[in-house]
C-alpha cells in the first residue's frame, strides 16, 4: 500500500482523526476544502483503504398545504349569516377544490345542508375534523414518521396521494477514519518533510539533511494536447523528401489555369466528356483573354485538328480558342510540369509537384473535391517504358509500397498508358494508385520538347489511408480535433 | 466509366479458356475488374476502346493475348441493295447518317442485352449523350426499303417507340422524358429529323426515339442499324463498332447505298485503319530490341496486321491515331508484365521549391507554439465565408454548377474556415488552439490572384487580443525575425476597438484581433475567440 498521500488526503486524515467519522459536510467546513476537492481526496482514500464511507436515508414530512375541508368548516364557521353554497364555492380557488372539500366533509358527517332554491350548510360535528386537524398540526411541527399511531399512519398515506403532504428524503454521508488511516495521519509521519521546493529553500541550504514529503505518484495529471503539424503535412514533407533524393526539382504553381493549360496542351480534346462542367470546376464570368491562337497555342491548336507536323492524324475537329480560355481551377499537376516544359525546353530535367487537384465531385468516403496529387516528369533521351517502371517502383519502395504493378490503361495524353497498382497488405488486395505513361508526340512537339517525356500523377490520399488504417478519405481533411490531437505519430509507419 | 458484365458460362466458352485465367489477364488488356464472383465478372473499360464495350468484344481481344486466335479480324460486307437518301434541308441539323445490315442472327436474351448496353454505352461515349452521334437499331423484316433521311416540321406525327397513339414532333420533345433530356441538340432548329421507309413508317426520330414499327427482338433475323451524327466520321466509328460486334454475335454484314445531293456512299466501310510501322520507334518507346519477327508476332496478339512498312489495325479501333499507338500495341502483345523494369539514376541533384520549404518552416514553428494544424477546403459556402461575418459578398469568386453548394466559392480568407473548425469541435476540450496555411483567393479586374496566408485562432474563456498578439509576434519573429507594428484598424472578422492591421516595414500583412461576437455566435462556439491572419507570400516577397 503507497504511503504518498496528497496534502489534500493529508489535511482530510488530521480532520478525522480525532473525531472517528463525521458527515461529509462537517467535514468540508473543518478542512476549508471545497467540496469537489473533498469528494475527489475521499475516492483515493477510500481505494487506499484509509477511510470508509457510509451513508444513510431518511425521510421527513413536508405540509404542502391545508387540507381543503378543513379550511370549508373554517369559513362555515367564520361566517356570520348562514353560509350559502354558492358564497362558499365563490371563496374557494376553483369550483373543483370546493367540490372535493364539500364532498370530504359532508360524507364524513361534518357538516349538513338544508333549504331548497339558496341551499344553506351547516356544522354538525366539528370534533370529527380533529384528528386531522391535530395531524396537521404534527406534520407542521416536523414530528418524524415513526412516532406516528397507526390510525395516524393511515392518515398520512391518504395526504401523501392526494399531495397534501410529501415526503422529503435526505441522504447523509458519513466518512469514518479506518486504523490504516489513523496511522497514516499520525503526525510522526510528516514531521521534517519539504512540502515543496522553492527557490528560497535552494538558496538558504534548508533543503539540506531533509526529505521531500512523498507525494502519490500514481494519481492522474491534467491532459495536455502538444501542438502538431497536419498529418497530411508530414506525409507530403516524406514524399517531397523521396522526390528530392531522386534527383527531382520541385514546382510550385497556381491552382487556377486557362483551360488551354490543364486540357488543350494535354491533348485533351475539346469535347472530351472530362472537360464537362460536371468534372471540372469553371470560374463563373473569367476567363484570360490574353491567349490568342499564335506560337505554342497555335500549335497545339493545329494538333488537335489534323496532327500538326507530329505524324498524327489529330482529332479531326474544329478547335475553339474561347474554350482554351476559360479559366478552370486544375485538375492535374501535369499542368504545372507542361508549362514548365514549355518555358524551359531543357532536353534533360526531373521535376514534381505534391499539391491539391480540385474536381466536381460529391464528397463520400472515397471521393473528395479537392485533393492531392504527387505528379513528376522526367525528360531525356533515351527514357522508355523501362525507366518508367523503374523509376516507380524505386519510388513506391521508397514509401513503403514494396509491391506495385503496371497495367495497361488509357489517357488521352500518353501512350503507352500505364495504371500503377500496389498491393495492400491491409486490404490484401491491388489498389488502384493512379496513372502514368510516355507523352504522346502530340503533346511534347508542340511545346518543342523532341525527347521523350514520362510522367505520373497519383494520389496520395489511398497511401494515407493506408498508412493510418482509416476507410474515409474526408477523415484527413474533417478537422476533428480529438483526431488531430490524439492520433498515434509512428502510426502505421 | 462504362461498364460491361461477363456472364462467366457464356464467356469462357467464348474465350475458350477458365475463370482464373480470365481473371488475371483482363487487366492486361486494359480493364478494370469492377467486382467478381461465382458466376459473373463486372469490367470498366475506359470510353476510348467502344470495341471492349459487350463481351463479344472482349473475348476477341482476349483470346489475340491468349494465343488461340491472333492477327487482324476480317469482316465481309456484301451490298444488300437497301438505298437511303437524305435530305439537303438536314445539313444544319444533324447531316450525316450511316447504316447496315446484319442478316442470319440468332439472338439470346443475353446477346440483345449486351447489344442495348453497347448501344448506351455508344451514346454516352462517342456519342457525347447523343448530342454527336446516336444509333437506331431495327428489325429489318418491319421495314420496306428505299428508305428517307429527311427533314419534317414539328408539327409532323408518328407512333414513337412504346406509344399507343401518334404524337407530334413538339410534343415528343415537350412530353417525354428523351425530349427533355435531349432536345436541345435541335437549339432553335425548325427542321427536325426523321428516318422513314417506303411506306411511310417512321423507324426514328433521331436522336431522341425510334418509331414503335421496327423495335429488335430474340426473334429479330435481320437487323437494320441506323447511325445519324453531327459529323462523318464520329458516325463511321460507331456504325464499326456496330457492325464488327454484330459479326461477332454470328451475323452476316450488309451495306447499305447512302445518297447525298453530291455523293454516294455504301457503309459500313470496314477498311482497315492504316498507320506506318516504325521498328526503331516502337523498340524506343518499350524499351526493347525486339527483331520484326517478334513485333509482327505481339502485334498479332493485339489483334493487329502488318503489310509491308505499315501496321494495320481493324476499323473498330478507333484510337488509333500516330505510329506510337502502334508501339503500346507491341507492349500489349509482349504482355506489359514481362517488360522488366530499369530504373534511371540521376545524374543531377534535386532540390525543394524555397517557397514549399517556407511554408514548411512555417507549421514547423505554429506546431512548437502548441497549435493544431488543420487543412480545410479551399472551395467553401457563402454562409461560412460572408453571411456569418454579416459582411458584403460583391467580390465572390464562384465556381459553375458546383454539385454541392458546400463547395461552391473560393476563399478569401481562412479565419473563416478556421471558425468552422472551432464550430465542429464544441464538444473537444479547450483551450483549442488551431491555425492552417492555406491557399486564397481574390478577385482581380480579369481574372483572381492567389496567395498564401497563415490562420490563427485561440478559442477559450480567457482568449484575448494579447494572447493572439503574442503568438502572432512569435511566428514572425521566429520564422522571419521581423518586428511586427499593430496599429488600430477595423475588418469585418474583429471586434471594433479591438483589432490592429499588421505591418512589417510599411507593408500591411493582415490583422488581428478579437472575433466580433456576433460571428462567435453565429458559428455556435461558445467561448471568446482570438486570432491573426497575415499573408505569407507577401512575407516572404520581403524577405527575398
Amino acid at each position: 500500500m503507497s504511503t504518498a498521500l496528497h496534502p489534500i488526503e493529508r489535511k482530510i486524515l488530521s480532520a478525522l482523526a480525532p473525531l472517528g467519522s463525521a458527515p461529509f459536510e462537517a467535514l468540508v467546513a473543518a478542512t476549508s476544502l471545497n467540496v469537489d476537492q473533498v469528494r475527489r481526496a475521499l475516492q483515493w482514500l477510500t481505494s487506499k483503504g484509509l477511510v470508509t464511507i457510509g451513508g444513510s436515508v431518511e425521510g421527513r414530512l413536508e405540509l404542502v398545504r391545508e387540507p381543503p375541508e378543513l379550511d370549508l368548516l373554517r369559513k362555515v364557521g367564520q361566517s356570520t349569516a348562514p353560509a350559502t353554497i354558492g358564497q362558499l364555492r365563490g371563496e374557494f380557488g376553483s369550483p373543483e377544490e370546493f367540490s372535493a372539500a364539500f364532498g370530504r366533509a359532508r360524507g364524513s358527517g361534518w357538516i349538513s345542508v338544508e333549504g331548497g332554491a339558496a341551499p344553506v350548510v351547516r356544522l354538525v360535528d366539528t370534533a370529527g375534523a380533529e384528528p386531522l386537524r391535530s395531524l396537521v398540526r404534527a406534520v407542521a411541527s416536523g414530528k418524524a414518521e415513526r412516532d406516528f399511531t397507526k390510525e395516524e399512519s393511515a392518515l398520512v398515506t391518504d395526504l401523501l396521494k392526494r399531495g397534501i403532504v410529501r415526503r422529503i428524503e435526505t441522504r447523509t454521508t458519513t466518512v469514518a477514519i479506518t486504523d490504516e488511516g489513523r496511522r497514516s495521519s499520525s503526525p510522526t509521519e510528516s514531521e521534517d518533510f519539504i512540502d515543496r521546493l522553492t527557490p528560497n529553500i535552494l538558496a538558504s541550504g534548508e533543503w539540506r539533511g531533509r526529505k521531500l514529503r512523498p507525494i502519490d505518484v500514481e494519481a492522474k495529471a491534467p491532459r495536455y494536447f502538444p501542438g502538431r503539424r497536419h498529418p497530411v503535412r508530414d506525409f507530403i514533407r516524406e514524399v517531397r523528401e523521396v522526390y528530392v533524393s531522386m534527383g527531382f526539382t520541385e514546382l510550385q504553381g497556381d491552382s487556377v489555369h486557362p483551360a488551354f493549360w490543364n486540357f488543350d496542351a494535354l491533348f485533351i480534346p475539346q469535347d472530351h466528356p472530362g472537360r464537362d462542367m460536371q468534372d471540372t470546376f469553371y470560374l463563373d464570368g473569367l476567363a484570360d483573354r490574353t491567349l490568342s491562337r499564335s506560337g505554342v497555342v497555335a500549335r497545339v491548336a493545329s494538333a488537335h485538328e489534323d496532327g500538326w507536323t507530329t505524324g498524327s492524324r489529330g482529332w479531326g475537329y474544329r478547335w475553339r480558342i474561347e474554350e482554351a480560355r476559360r479559366l478552370v481551377l486544375r485538375t492535374h499537376n501535369t499542368v504545372l510540369s507542361v508549362r514548365a516544359l514549355s518555358e524551359s525546353q531543357e532536353k534533360e530535367t526531373r521535376v514534381f509537384a505534391v499539391s491539391k487537384v480540385y474536381r466536381n465531385e460529391n464528397l463520400d468516403y472515397k471521393h473528395l473535391a479537392e485533393f492531392y496529387q504527387m505528379d513528376g516528369i522526367m525528360v531525356g533521351k533515351g527514357l522508355n517504358v523501362r525507366h518508367l517502371m523503374g523509376f516507380l517502383a524505386e519510388f513506391y519502395k521508397k514509401l513503403g509500397m514494396a509491391d506495385v504493378k503496371l497495367w495497361p490503361t488509357y489517357f488521352p495524353y500518353t501512350e503507352p498508358s500505364l495504371q500503377i497498382v500496389g498491393f495492400s497488405k491491409a486490404f490484401k488486395s491491388w489498389i488502384e494508385l493512379g496513372g502514368s505513361g510516355v507523352f504522346r508526340p502530340e503533346v511534347t512537339q508542340p511545346l518543342g520538347v523532341k525527347v521523350p517525356v514520362l510522367a505520373w500523377g497519383p494520389g496520395i490520399e489511398r497511401l494515407m489511408l493506408m498508412r493510418f488504417g482509416l476507410e474515409d478519405m474526408r477523415t484527413l481533411y474533417g478537422s476533428d480535433l480529438s483526431w488531430l490531437r490524439n492520433r498515434g505519430e509512428l502510426a502505421g509507419s | 466509366m462504362p461498364v460491361v458484365r461477363l456472364e462467366l458460362t457464356r464467356f469462357t466458352k467464348m474465350v475458350g479458356t477458365g475463370r482464373k485465367e480470365i481473371l488475371d489477364r483482363l487487366p492486361y488488356i486494359g480493364l478494370d475488374i469492377e467486382s467478381s464472383d461465382s458466376k459473373s465478372v463486372r469490367v470498366e473499360y475506359s470510353p476510348n476502346r467502344p470495341d471492349l464495350g459487350t463481351d463479344f468484344g472482349i473475348a476477341r481481344a482476349l483470346r489475340g493475348l491468349l494465343g488461340t486466335e491472333t492477327g487482324l479480324p476480317e469482316f465481309r460486307t456484301k451490298p444488300t441493295g437497301i438505298k437511303v437518301a437524305v435530305d439537303p434541308r438536314l445539313s444544319k441539323v444533324r447531316p450525316y447518317i450511316a447504316c447496315c445490315v446484319a442478316t442470319g442472327l440468332d439472338l439470346d436474351d443475353e446477346d440483345v442485352r449486351q447489344l442495348i448496353s453497347l448501344q448506351e454505352d455508344l451514346h454516352n461515349g462517342l456519342g457525347r449523350k447523343r448530342r454527336t452521334v446516336a444509333i437506331g437499331l431495327h428489325d429489318l423484316d418491319a421495314v420496306s426499303p428505299p428508305l428517307s433521311y429527311r427533314g419534317v416540321p414539328s408539327t409532323f406525327k408518328f407512333l414513337p417507340l412504346g406509344a399507343d397513339k401518334p404524337s407530334s414532333i413538339r410534343s415528343i420533345l415537350s412530353d417525354t422524358y428523351e425530349g427533355r433530356a435531349y432536345g436541345h441538340v435541335f437549339g432553335d432548329s425548325d427542321v427536325f429529323p426523321v428516318i422513314s421507309d417506303s411506306k411511310g413508317t417512321v423507324m426514328s426520330f433521331p436522336p431522341i426515339i425510334n418509331g414503335n414499327a421496327t423495335r429488335v427482338t430474340t426473334k429479330t433475323k435481320r437487323m437494320f442499324v441506323d447511325v445519324t451524327s453531327t459529323g462523318q466520321k464520329a458516325g463511321d466509328d460507331v456504325l464499326a463498332i456496330l457492325a464488327t460486334t454484330l459479326s461477332e454475335a454470328g451475323g452476316k454484314l450488309g451495306t447499305v447505298a447512302v445518297r447525298y445531293p453530291d455523293k454516294t456512299r455504301a457503309t459500313p466501310d470496314l477498311s482497315p485503319t492504316v498507320l506506318p510501322l516504325d521498328l526503331g520507334l516502337v523498340n524506343s518507346v518499350v524499351g526493347l530490341d525486339l527483331p520484326r519477327r517478334e513485333i509482327l508476332a505481339c502485334l498479332a496478339r493485339s489483334r493487329m496486321g502488318v503489310r509491308g512498312s505499315k501496321a494495320v489495325g481493324p476499323r473498330y479501333r478507333v484510337d488509333l491515331l500516330h505510329p506510337v499507338d502502334v508501339a503500346e500495341e507491341v507492349a500489349l502483345g509482349y504482355g506489359i508484365d514481362r517488360i522488366g523494369p530499369v530504373y534511371p539514376p540521376s545524374k543531377a541533384p534535386g532540390a525543394f521549391n524555397p517557397f514549399e520549404e517556407f511554408l514548411d518552416s512555417v507549421s514547423t514553428v505554429m506546431a512548437g507554439a502548441g497549435m493544431i494544424e488543420t487543412m480545410t477546403y479551399e472551395l467553401t459556402d457563402r454562409r461560412t465565408l460572408y453571411d456569418h461575418f454579416e459582411r458584403p459578398s460583391s467580390e465572390m469568386v464562384t465556381v459553375q454548377n458546383p454539385k454541392s453548394l458546400d463547395h461552391s466559392m473560393l476563399r478569401d480568407a481562412l479565419v473563416p474556415a478556421l471558425m468552422a473548425v472551432l464550430s465542429g469541435n464544441v464538444k473537444s476540450d479547450y483551450p483549442q488552439r488551431v491555425f492552417e496555411i492555406g491557399r486564397t483567393y481574390a478577385r482581380t479586374r480579369d481574372g483572381v490572384k492567389e496567395s498564401w496566408h497563415l490562420g490563427c485562432l485561440v478559442a477559450h474563456s480567457q482568449s484575448s487580443y494579447t494572447e493572439a498578439k503574442m503568438y502572432l509576434e512569435a511566428a514572425c519573429r521566429v520564422v522571419a525575425g521581423l518586428e511586427v507594428a499593430t496599429r488600430a484598424a477595423e475588418h469585418w472578422a474583429f471586434s471594433p476597438g479591438r483589432c490592429a492591421s499588421i505591418a512589417v516595414k510599411d507593408h500591411g500583412l493582415g490583422y488581428v484581433g478579437e472575433l466580433k461576437p456576433g460571428a462567435i455566435d453565429a458559428f455556435g462556439v461558445g467561448v471568446p475567440v482570438s486570432g491573426f491572419e497575415i499573408d505569407l507570400s507577401k512575407l516572404y516577397e520581403l524577405l527575398k
